[in-house]
């Protein structure tokens, strides 16, 4: 079994996020990157598979140098392979332009299974999966908070509203999208570490897989104006003061509700 | 010029009010881009549901009524409205961002080569253009898009707007769908079963998020004030995720809706998910250390301050003032 698992870096969830000088990104020069959370899962779960059949698990990742570190990391938690695409055409892609990029490694790599997480927490599109689906031609899902599998078929419970889940049947070669909480996502070990920096980490660029001028700013169908702190409503009462002080108001207020 | 095309969801047997919610979205924006407002409704029985949508903002309503679309299943759904797409020459098409709406929405973009935008909660029109306004970075960043002209798929994120409550003209259109093979065969739906957490019976709920930082934590810090004000625990969604409590403690949209007397929300950023299921609250006290962390949007009271400070202190005063 071959499994493509799809993972991108983003700010570290606790980062500091300054809009920069264009105005249509952060700033980041100075703060930490981590694995998106949702692709932590995904990597886990082909991780899980290949413990109990024999896999190969090959990692892939769009961005700059930066990301050489997230890839490294995957190795070191067990995958067996990374593609770089580090490249600055891919820049300014969409999510249309990604999943092309990702369907070209695809068409490459020819996997059984491609897991990836739901969405980004930078972004937050919940976009690339479906379309990478459709874009390679195999059935997906979303949102996967518990999977098995038997003779190629998997089993996917997949999250609704309100605490349900959904049952569906797909059969390999498929996709899945993965939703946080699905497993306990390990640790990379010491052991592991040191094993992945002799894995093969392949760089390619956009003309590597045949796309240059098809991804990137200049064909984006949809592309970001401006980014700003949400504009500021009906906000709170600040309460300011000592510890003191604020319990003080606290309990005022819990009081002027009849809760005490 | 195209049409507007508002794809409707359907929940136990009714159209659901996210579907009003993008007619009234469609409505809003279709004289100011010179375009129609046109609707799928899709389902399995369903002519009298789209004739009442009909009249209340879907325009022109294509009914895909089949068997293949009585369950949500993605091939199905895809193909439905795909036709619906071709049929009513749509180059903006409007989905409600739910588990369905995120599941087939990029599918249908990427198999039209068209552009995507996600979880939007505003759409404009410039100069016969579109423009989206959504969140990005989990609530903390707002970021405006703009489409390139060409088709534009676009999710809505459900309880944006305000549904549309005017009456229209309309007529209702029979959809032929060429159905694929469902390759992704729906089972069956599992409601979670019932574990005692009933938090929807609360009048005083303290949830702690991520920024309580540690399993242990939660017993130590946030379940004593819930205690002293004789209310009960809750958490957000990373919480539950790492295993420091069960699920049945989660609020938001993947856990419960709860609208108690009082919610104090410590060490919560204030995501979209988290406030769906706890924004109805009569009385809503956030407690962060990030002055800018959106909870506040949705609080009564803010205090930006570490949750280790104050809800101890808190804890102590309720307990005295209690006696
Ligand atoms: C389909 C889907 C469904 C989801 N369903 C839910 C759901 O049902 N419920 C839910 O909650 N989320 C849900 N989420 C996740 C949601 O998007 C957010 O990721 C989540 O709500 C963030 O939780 P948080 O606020 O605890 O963590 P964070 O966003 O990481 O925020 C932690 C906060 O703690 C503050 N903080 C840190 N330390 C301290 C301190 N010492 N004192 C005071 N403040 C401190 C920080 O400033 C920060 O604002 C869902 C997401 C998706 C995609």
């Amino acid at each position: 079994m071959k499994i493509m698992v799809c993972l991108k870096q983003v700010p570290h969830q606790d980062a500091r996020l300054d809009v920069d000088a264009s105005g249509t990104w952060i700033q980041e020069a100075n703060i930490k990157f981590e694995i998106n959370s949702y692709d932590t899962y995904a990597l886990e779960e082909a991780l899980r598979v290949k413990d109990d059949t024999e896999s190969e698990v090959v990692v892939v990742s769009i961005g700059p140098d930066r990301t050489t570190q997230a890839l490294r990391t995957a190795l070191g938690m067990g995958a067996d392979r990374a593609v770089h695409i580090n490249d600055d055409e891919a820049n300014g892609s969409d999510a249309l332009g990604i999943a092309k990029i990702l369907a070209a490694v695809a068409k490459e790599e020819n996997p059984d299974l491609i897991f990836m997480g739901l969405m980004s927490d930078d972004g937050n599109f919940t976009a690339v999966p479906p379309m990478l689906a459709e874009l390679t031609g195999v059935p997906h899902t979303t949102a996967a908070v518990g999977l098995s599998r038997a003779n190629g078929t998997l089993t996917v419970e997949r999250e609704i509203e309100g605490g349900a889940t959904e049952v569906v049947e797909l059969s390999t070669p498929c996709l899945v999208a993965v939703q946080t909480g699905l497993n306990e996502v390990r640790y990379a070990s010491l052991k592991g570490i040191m094993a992945a920096k002799k894995k093969p980490l392949d760089v390619k660029s956009v003309s590597d897989l045949g796309l240059s001028g098809s991804v990137g700013a200049a064909s984006a169908k949809v592309s970001i104006e401006k980014i700003a702190p949400p504009e500021k409503g009906d906000s709170a009462e600040l309460i300011e003061g000592s510890t003191d002080e604020i319990v003080g108001t606290l309990i005022t207020k819990i009081k002027e509700l009849g809760l005490l | 010029m195209g049409s507007i095309l508002v794809v409707t969801e359907i929940q136990n047997g009714e159209i659901r009010e996210a579907s009003y919610e993008l007619a009234s979205i469609a409505q809003g924006i279709a004289s100011g881009s010179g375009r129609e407002v046109k609707s799928l409704v899709a389902g399995s029985g369903v002519g009298s549901l789209a004739e009442a949508f009909a009249s209340k903002g879907g325009g022109t309503v294509l009914v895909a009524d089949d068997d293949a679309l009585a369950n949500y299943n993605v091939d199905g759904f895809n193909a439905a409205i795909r036709a619906a797409v071709d049929e009513a020459d749509a180059d903006l098409v409007l989905i409600s961002n739910t588990p369905s709406g995120w599941d087939v929405a990029p599918r249908v973009a990427a198999g039209l080569d068209a552009g995507f935008v996600g979880d939007c909660f505003r759409v404009e029109v410039e100069d016969g253009s579109f423009s989206f306004h959504r969140r990005i970075f989990n609530g903390k960043l707002d970021a405006k898009i703009n489409a390139a002209p060409g088709k534009i798929v676009a999710t809505i994120q459900p309880g944006a707007v305000a549904p549309f409550e005017g009456s229209t003209e309309g007529s209702t259109q029979p959809l032929s769908v060429d159905f694929p093979d469902a390759r992704v065969q729906f089972k069956e739906i599992k409601t979670s079963e019932s574990t005692g957490v009933d938090l929807s019976k609360a009048d005083i709920i303290v949830s702690g998020g991520r920024g309580v930082g540690a399993p242990e934590k939660f017993p130590e810090t946030i379940q004593p004030l819930a205690d002293a004000l004789g209310g009960a625990m809750g958490a957000s969604r990373p919480v539950v995720d790492a295993g420091w409590l069960p699920h049945p403690y989660q609020v938001g949209s993947s856990g419960q809706v709860v609208q108690p007397k009082l919610y104090i929300a410590a060490g919560i950023s204030g995501a979209i998910q988290h406030l769906v299921g706890m924004k109805a609250s009569n009385f809503i006290i956030a407690i962060n250390k990030d002055p800018d962390a959106p909870i506040f949007e949705v609080a009564d009271v803010g205090v930006v301050a570490d949750l280790f400070d104050i809800v101890p202190a808190l804890t102590n005063a309720v307990s005295e003032a209690k006696g």
